[in-house]
């Protein structure tokens, strides 16, 4: 018994490894690549040990210098689009969860449907709506987008989470003279605080990593960083890795250490009504 | 009596200067430039060109009262954009740049014919331009492009590996070039196993290459699909003899481009095919254990290929075009006359430009700079592209490259290969 125990150990053990293992070995490779001579980055054998250098970053800064601007349009973006997404979800997943009819029943399932549409049937035929009403190249296409892609499932995880919050509370705050808005400020938002987070971490992953979009609909002006980055990868005069490596690792961190730090909302909205009877 | 301070700030004060001063941001700097001609450009094509107190714009920019604001991709998405910019009823976009493999009928359509403009308001020496370029740039007989850029493949080559086999010279025929690469398929001196040839798998250029060294072709420029089978099968036996023997690494189904020059870079092949372009690049003591030592030839024809009829290299050339739909035509025209000054050709090309222009490669400047530019200039005058635009030019090009790859690795036999490529392809060729 405790062999088979053991065993059965043993397995998760190199299983997780196995895991972590597959996740984590290419996230390694690009952060210690920001950091190597670019001599030794594709040396055979590999170099685990090396004098660690900042000479990637420093010629990112000088050569790559629309790099950071593109962060600074990705982190307004992302923002905007976090905060709308987050705003349209709440009040949606708020009447979704308080009303019942027939045809709010029916939305549900066009929810659901809409977010099952892949982004490029509508991103091309957007392209000359987006010009004639003169608003491409701009931050606020970008969020709206992001936002409107995201609010359908938005909607959803808000009102599993809402469900939750008893209708008693709602209740008892009319009794005391509370309109709609009222309740959903002061009683539904500050209940379902987590579930929020978990649509907030949901729309800053996407809208901080989102390509396509960015591509048609930017120029310069909203230029996000991943289109950057794409740039840096199709340099026809040759890719300097080193570079690439070290605007990835900053690309890559923001994003990280928020979902790290969020990690326990993102679990929570991924299971949001999963124990529901 | 009471102390005031010298310095007293009013509501009305701030009030008015708050408005003052959005007034005077929203108005605009009266420094600023009176007209911008937006470019939409690969990032190299705006690197070449150079900024600041390098900047070969400069005099163009003040005598024109204009600015130039570059929107830059990379090459594909930049083709992407480009077309969808001029599909619009109206695009932002003054120039714009395009490669020569790209501009079908349908898609020339959507720029501005040039011939009238080079003969009213013409381009400084404009014959100086590499004919095979403008050629290239003309569709329907109209003058769609001004060339502004070509790649033109050469043979890169490890002379410290190339030593250390006893190899004395690089090759001067194909068949040399495989018995090199048959002796350079060895560990080297620093326990590095080393491939003779590394060749990405995943573009058409290469084989064609490989056909051509045998007076062949994939599709010439009128047209005609694998005009001499027999030289393309002897191409690909080539290569997959350099397979079987290890001369192509086991990894050649999954080698990308960018494969080639880290490979050579590390040491781990002796020879590939790039742009002479990339000498800076593989030489880069940065990133190379070879800086110095990698250096390249003409891609060398084969013994049997007649004297008369010269190893054509391919080249891969950019052009500025001007969208039907632009807003200002006389600004984009301006700037592509300046750009394709014998000034800013050559400027370009000290910077790293693959010039357009004949008598570049002349420049004493640019022969120190680059010890490439004289056999570059000589492989140039031969070289062509891989295959002219079409509409089905990039099935056709995945189709062959599929049946090359089934050839190299022995899974089909060489013959029949080649008879799938001309039946497969057939019905994607133009009418």
């Amino acid at each position: 018994m405790r062999i088979k125990r053991l065993i059965i150990g043993s397995g998760k053990a190199v299983a997780v490894a196995a895991l972590l293992l597959w996740s984590l070995l290419p996230i390694a490779f690009i952060v210690m690549s920001s950091f190597k001579p670019g001599r030794e980055i594709f040396a055979v054998p590999p170099h685990y040990i090396f004098t660690p250098t900042l000479d990637h970053f420093t010629t990112l800064w000088t050569r790559w210098g629309v790099f950071f601007d593109g962060l600074v349009n990705s982190t307004i973006i992302t923002a905007g689009a976090t905060a709308l997404a987050v705003i349209a979800s709440t009040a949606a997943g708020y009447a979704y969860s308080r009303n019942s009819s027939r045809f709010l029943d029916s939305s549900v399932l066009f929810l659901i449907v809409v977010r099952l549409i892949p982004p490029i049937v509508v991103t091309l035929p957007l392209f000359p709506i987006v010009n004639a009403l003169q608003v491409n190249d701009t931050h606020v296409v970008l969020m709206v987008l992001y936002a409107t892609f995201f609010v359908s499932l938005g909607t959803v995880l808000m009102r599993t989470f809402i469900d939750q919050i008893p209708r008693e509370l709602d209740e008892a705050a009319q009794i005391d003279g509370a309109g709609r808005w009222t309740i959903l400020r002061r009683v539904i938002v500050p209940l379902a605080a987590p579930g929020i987070l978990a649509v907030a971490v949901f729309v800053v992953v996407f809208s901080w990593n989102e390509f396509l979009f960015a591509f048609i609909f930017t120029a310069t002006k909203a230029k996000t960083a991943p289109l950057v980055i794409s740039e840096m990868i199709g340099s026809i005069d040759g890719v300097d890795w080193g570079v690439l490596f070290a605007a990835s690792t900053l690309q890559l961190a923001p994003v990280l250490l928020f979902v790290i730090f969020m990690n326990r909302y993102l679990v929570a909205g991924m299971t949001a009504g999963a124990t529901k009877g | 009596m009471k102390d005031r301070s010298a310095f007293t700030f009013t509501r009305r004060g701030f009030l008015g200067t708050t408005v003052g001063g959005a007034a005077a941001l929203a108005a605009g700097p009266t420094w600023a430039a009176g007209k911008t001609l937006n470019v939409l450009s690969h990032k190299v094509h705006q690197t070449v060109l150079g900024a600041d107190a390098d900047d070969l714009m400069a005099a163009w920019k003040s005598a024109n009262d204009a600015d130039i604001s570059f929107t830059t991709f990379d090459s594909n998405p930049l083709q992407d954009r480009l077309f969808r910019e001029a599909s619009l009823t109206e695009t932002d976009y003054g120039v714009g740049y395009i490669i020569d493999n790209r501009p079908t009928s349908e898609i020339a359509s959507l720029f501005e014919p040039l011939n009238d403009l080079t003969v009213s308001d013409p381009i400084e020496d404009f014959d100086d331009i590499a004919h095979g370029l403008v050629q290239g740039m003309t569709v329907d007989g109209n003058l769609i492009g001004i060339p502004v850029r070509h790649a033109t493949q050469g043979l890169f080559y490890n002379e410290a590996l190339l030593e250390e086999a006893g190899i004395s010279a690089p090759p001067t025929t194909l068949e040399e070039l495989v018995e090199q690469c048959n002796k350079l398929t060895f560990t080297s001196k620093s326990g590095t196993p080393v491939t003779g040839m590394i060749l990405a798998s995943d573009l058409a250029l290469f084989p064609v290459m490989f056909a051509r060294a045998f007076g062949g072709d994939f599709i010439t420029k009128d047209f005609q699909l694998v005009p001499d089978p027999a030289a393309m099968e002897k191409g690909l036996d080539v290569l997959r003899a350099m397979f079987e023997s290890g001369a192509l690494p086991r990894s050649y189904a999954t080698t990308k481009n960018d494969d080639q020059v880290t490979w050579l870079q590390q040491g781990r092949a002796a020879f590939t095919v790039l742009p002479f372009a990339r000498y800076a690049q593989l030489n880069n003591p940065e990133q190379s254990n070879f800086p110095g030592k990698i250096k390249a030839i003409a891609f060398p024809g084969s013994a049997t290929l007649a004297a008369d009829k010269p190893m054509a290299s391919i080249v891969e050339a950019w052009a500025m075009v001007i969208p039907k739909n632009a807003k200002d035509k006389a600004l984009a025209w301006a700037y592509i006359k300046e750009v394709s000054s014998k000034r800013v050709t050559l400027g370009m090309a000290l910077n790293g430009n693959g010039p357009v222009r004949v008598s570049s490669y002349s420049d004493p400047a640019l022969i120190s700079k680059n010890p490439l530019a004289e056999v570059e200039a000589m492989v140039l005058a031969n070289a062509r592209g891989a295959f002219p635009p079409f509409p089905e030019a990039a099935r056709a090009q995945a189709t062959m490259l599929e049946e090359v790859q089934l050839a190299v690795i022995g899974r089909k036999s060489v013959k029949d290969a080649v008879a799938s490529i001309i039946e497969r392809v057939t019905p994607m060729m133009p009418a």
